[in-house]
């Protein structure tokens, strides 16, 4: 009898990577690779209408095989000036679109993680407000 | 001929007199109230300030938002918006109320036009519905329905006034649908009203959801049997003023 190995592959991608692509690569090259089975973890967090955009791409290739994707991501609070300086980042990102009409084409990640993973191999994510627990399996 | 009109007079004023000893002045008081509110509403329609508040429903799947919506929809118009089903999706497609008076105390007044929305998921996998003994085709074309529901769902946002977002209070609510709804509705500014729904059931825990996320109002509800519905009112009118 033949026994197949059955194995979980991790990414660790750096935010930088991800940063570099627009906002429609950004989420192509993630939805590619956890379809391709891959869990993905990244040192940042997306913009939320990011998330929502990630949350739509995935359900118009939901299929047969891939039913879709578990995310969880823990943004960190930013206190003080770096605090300032990330809101001041927003707002100029907010005066930028709506100068050109239309949303900023590359983003800046918020701090913080995110682990995104499809569905058939994440059973079950476990949040507490400054850290999760994943169970996965095949 | 003076005599006479003076007794004529005097006859009248004893009249009257007896006649404002009898009336209720506090009855006065709320016919005016009524008066003066219905005057102010008239007014705002005629400036074309009275409009009616999209309130869209939002939430998990299977967290009660068509319960919640039919209660709020038979309370004031004695008619159902949708269907509810156990199966987890039963809601594919936005289901509208349009023009719902919501009559509050003090003679308030807020016109609605319900939104119910598909749950939002991250994952539909068709193999979850045979378990409710749906047929192999029916449960794919239930899933491929339901990711329709997700995407039309994530598009109102953009039309949406307010938001009462749904959540099981028998569940944790730290569920990534919840946060990322909620970083959605805060970065576009929408008012949005946490639901603690399905307190009628003894493993609720609403008092979790508050600690979860303070800095919105929470309000515990079962929609289910009504309990603390005039309590949501009284919110949902408080905050879809803050509606653009």
């Amino acid at each position: 009898m033949i026994r197949k190995k059955l194995k979980l592959k991790f990414d660790f991608v750096s935010s930088e990577i991800l940063e570099k692509k627009s906002k429609k690569n950004r989420i192509k090259f993630i939805l590619n690779k956890v379809k391709d089975g891959t869990i993905l973890v990244t040192d940042g967090v997306m913009q939320p209408e990011e998330e929502m955009d990630l949350i739509k791409e995935t359900m118009r290739r939901v299929d047969d095989g891939f039913p879709g994707i578990e995310v969880c991501s823990l943004k960190k609070e930013l206190k003080g000036f770096r605090g300032f300086l990330n809101k001041l980042s927003d707002q100029a990102l907010k005066i930028q679109s709506m100068l050109t009409g239309k949303p900023p084409e590359k983003t800046k990640l918020k701090e913080g993680i995110t682990l995104i993973g499809p569905a058939k191999f994440i059973k079950k994510i476990k949040r507490n407000p400054d850290s999760f627990s994943v169970l996965a399996g095949l | 001929m003076e005599n006479l009109l003076f007794k004529f007079n005097q006859k009248r004023l004893e009249l009257l007199e007896r006649e404002l000893n009898s009336f209720n002045f506090e009855n006065l008081k709320i016919i005016m109230k009524e008066m003066l509110g219905r005057f102010i509403d008239w007014l705002r329609g005629l400036l074309g300030l009275r409009r009616n508040i999209k309130l869209g429903i939002y939430g998990d799947v299977n967290v009660g938002k068509t319960t919640l919506a039919n209660r709020i929809s038979l309370d004031w118009t004695g008619e159902e918006v949708g269907k509810v089903s156990e199966i987890p999706h039963e809601t594919r497609t936005v289901q509208k109320k349009e023009k719902v008076e919501i009559k509050l105390k003090n003679n308030r007044k807020i016109l609605l036009n319900i939104l119910d929305m598909p749950g939002l998921a991250t994952k539909i996998d068709y193999r979850t519905f045979l378990k409710y003994g749906l047929s192999r085709r029916e449960a794919k074309k239930r899933a491929r329905e339901a990711t329709e529901g997700v995407i039309e769902a994530i598009k109102w946002l953009k039309n949406v006034d307010a938001v009462l977002a749904v959540m099981d209070a028998t569940k944790d609510p730290l569920t990534q649908v919840n946060i990322t709804l909620l970083g959605n509705l805060e970065a576009r500014k929408i008012p949005v009203i946490i639901v603690a729904n399905k307190i009628d059931l003894k493993r609720a825990k609403p008092k979790r959801i508050k600690e979860c996320f303070p800095q919105y109002p929470v309000v515990p509800v079962s929609a289910l049997t009504g309990k603390n519905m005039d309590q949501l009112y009284e919110v949902i009118a408080k905050y879809a003023r803050r509606a653009k």
